[in-house]
């Protein structure tokens, strides 16, 4: 690349070139940014200028959002759902995929495409039947609801992802293990485990962020404030506080900002596991 | 006897993922067509009515609405975030040091939720505490008077932008993992020959990403007449419908006038347009050659 000879035209498409690039990453990050300062003025300061720096650095906006929100109680709901849902998937999809990536046995072709297709079927084919289901049954508006649901549709995808991970290790190990006397479980447990945990981090992670940030199902089932999930609880909070525009701004970043430092310190990780699936080469 | 017993083994692996899900997808989702057929208001047994639902849809104006507000939200999406990720997948893929920076900086928006992003946007929107201010200080008069979500003839427009926002990103690292796939030797072989910038583009990598640019296009479409969540999130359809479209309507129908059997229905008529498209697309990219088989 340095050795080419800099002529006008590379001069122009080079300056042509970084100034989309920084722009498209301005573009994407000042927004966030931008609410990020808001949070810290005023709200007289954000309904007349909601750009650039505060003139006044305030902290109120944020003991008091996090105090009105509720956010405590919601940070609970959302944690706590995240790591049930969490421990629930990995349990049935890491079963679930060692079966089908590592087990001979009638019907196993019938899974695999079964998991396969469910990945693309969207929630507005079942959300009606289910809210009414889960209503006669009395589960709408408490915690099951959501954390069966959220189980529910995250199987497909992350048994994809980890079926095709485990394909990758060898048979062969599995194997010496039970020759020394383990049976299939503790081979899985011993073996086959130890070696998945990076995906198993992975699916993790994505299934904290699918919860966390999860509307519509969350919007639908739950209704008093005291289950909401961060989410949900942020859209109800800035509706009844429309008017306050800097509450607006400190309730987004509370909301966003354990995504945003996980995906700091993940991004890798996001970055992969979102988009596994998608790339076929 | 003993083997036998080893035989059951992958099944007890299998059937707990597997039974959540047909109970909680696989059975509802099948249940969704055949109460399509009924008047049911979601509590109690509902009657049973044919095909009333699905004349009634026919019938209905908001629908036609709802339908064209899908398209033109598909015809925004299948070309400027498409244009947008592919330009900058291109040029940060020639980028060494800084490459990784800039992914991880254009992926942000869509790691977050809709419900903040679509809520953070409606306070930049705002029309008189948001971006408007700062448009009148530097002078746009006009652009400072605009209702960006009040203003039916625009508002559709502005959550999409918004959509957009958090969506191009996501389009950008597909086609930069799609770009990075290519074997380098092509690229080198193509310079031998004298291949200019442009014509290195339009021989190898286009032709080297034709898979995910199938798989993109078909995803767009579908996903298309399924996206739900910015649009609830900042207008609700609003106002007077010009922002409509087929989910915020369906759930519209379910959950705020208990009209589940309709609901059904249209769910059933949404499912059937994506199937169509999904086959129609198909079959174009086969003929295009975008697709090898």
């Amino acid at each position: 690349m340095t050795k080419k000879r800099m002529t006008g035209k590379g001069i122009l498409f080079g300056f042509l070139k970084w100034f989309f690039l920084i722009g498209m990453a301005a573009f994407a990050a000042v927004p966030l940014i931008q609410v990020l300062l808001n949070s810290f003025r005023s709200d007289a300061e954000c309904k007349t200028m909601p750009i650039g720096f505060p003139d006044q650095w305030t902290l109120d906006n944020w003991s008091e959002t996090w105090k009105i929100g509720g956010y405590a109680t919601a940070y609970f709901n959302s944690i706590f759902t995240a790591a049930v849902v969490i421990v629930l998937v990995l349990t049935v999809t890491g079963l679930g995929a060692y079966a089908i990536s590592k087990l001979e046995f009638k019907g196993r072709e019938f899974f695999n495409a079964y998991f396969f297709v469910a990945i693309s079927l969207p929630g507005f084919l079942y959300i009606v039947p289910d809210y009414f289901a889960m209503n006669s049954i009395g589960l709408v508006d408490t915690r099951w609801s959501l954390i069966i649901i959220y189980t529910a549709t995250n199987i497909p995808f992350n048994m994809l992802l980890l079926k095709t991970f485990l394909s990758g290790i060898p048979r062969e190990l599995e194997e010496a293990a039970k020759i020394d006397g383990c049976n299939e479980l503790n081979s899985f447990l011993k073996i086959t485990l130890p070696l998945a945990k990076p995906m198993f981090l992975t699916i993790a992670i994505l299934v904290f962020v699918n919860v966390w940030n999860e509307f519509l199902w969350s919007n639908t089932f739950i209704s008093s404030d005291a289950l909401k999930l961060v989410a949900t609880r942020f859209v109800k909070f800035t509706g009844e506080h429309s008017s306050n525009m800097a509450r607006i701004y400190t309730a987004s970043c509370i909301t966003i900002a354990p995504i945003i430092i996980l995906y700091l310190f993940f991004s890798r990780k996001f970055i992969e596991g979102m988009t596994s699936g998608s790339v076929k080469g | 006897m003993k083997t036998k017993k080893r035989n059951m083994v992958p099944y007890f692996f299998i059937l707990p993922a597997f039974l959540i899900h047909v109970c909680i997808v696989a059975i509802p989702s099948l249940s969704t067509f055949v109460m399509s057929l009924y008047d049911w208001n979601g509590l109690g047994n509902g009657k049973f009515i044919g095909l009333d639902n699905f004349i009634e849809i026919f019938q209905d104006p908001i629908v036609k609405k709802a339908i064209w507000h899908n398209i033109q939200w598909l015809l925004i999406f299948i070309t400027i975030p498409l244009i947008l990720g592919f330009t900058a997948a291109i040029l940060i893929s020639s980028l060494h040091r800084s490459q990784m920076l800039f992914r991880t900086i254009y992926f942000i928006p869509y790691v977050i939720s809709a419900a903040v992003a679509g809520r953070i946007w409606m306070a930049y929107m705002n029309p008189y505490y948001g971006l408007n201010n700062f448009f009148a200080k530097i002078g746009l008069e006009s652009l400072s008077k605009m209702q960006w979500l009040g203003n039916p003839k625009i508002s559709l427009f502005s959550v999409a932008f918004v959509d957009n926002w958090h969506w191009w990103g996501f389009i950008m690292v597909l086609f930069l993992g799609a770009l990075q796939q290519i074997d380098p030797t092509l690229y080198e072989a193509a310079r031998v020959d004298g291949a200019n910038r442009f014509q290195e583009l339009w021989h190898v990598s286009i032709p080297g990403i034709r898979p995910t640019i199938a798989f993109v296009l078909i995803m767009t479409i579908m996903w298309s007449f399924l996206t739900f969540d910015y649009v609830y999130v900042m207008t609700k359809g609003g106002p007077a419908y010009s922002t409509e479209i087929l989910a915020t309507y369906i759930y519209g129908n379910a959950f705020v006038k208990y009209r589940a059997g309709y609901a059904n229905a249209l769910c059933v008529v949404q499912s059937v347009i994506c199937i169509f498209i999904y086959f129609f697309q198909k079959w174009v990219s086969k003929k295009g050659g975008l697709e090898d088989d």
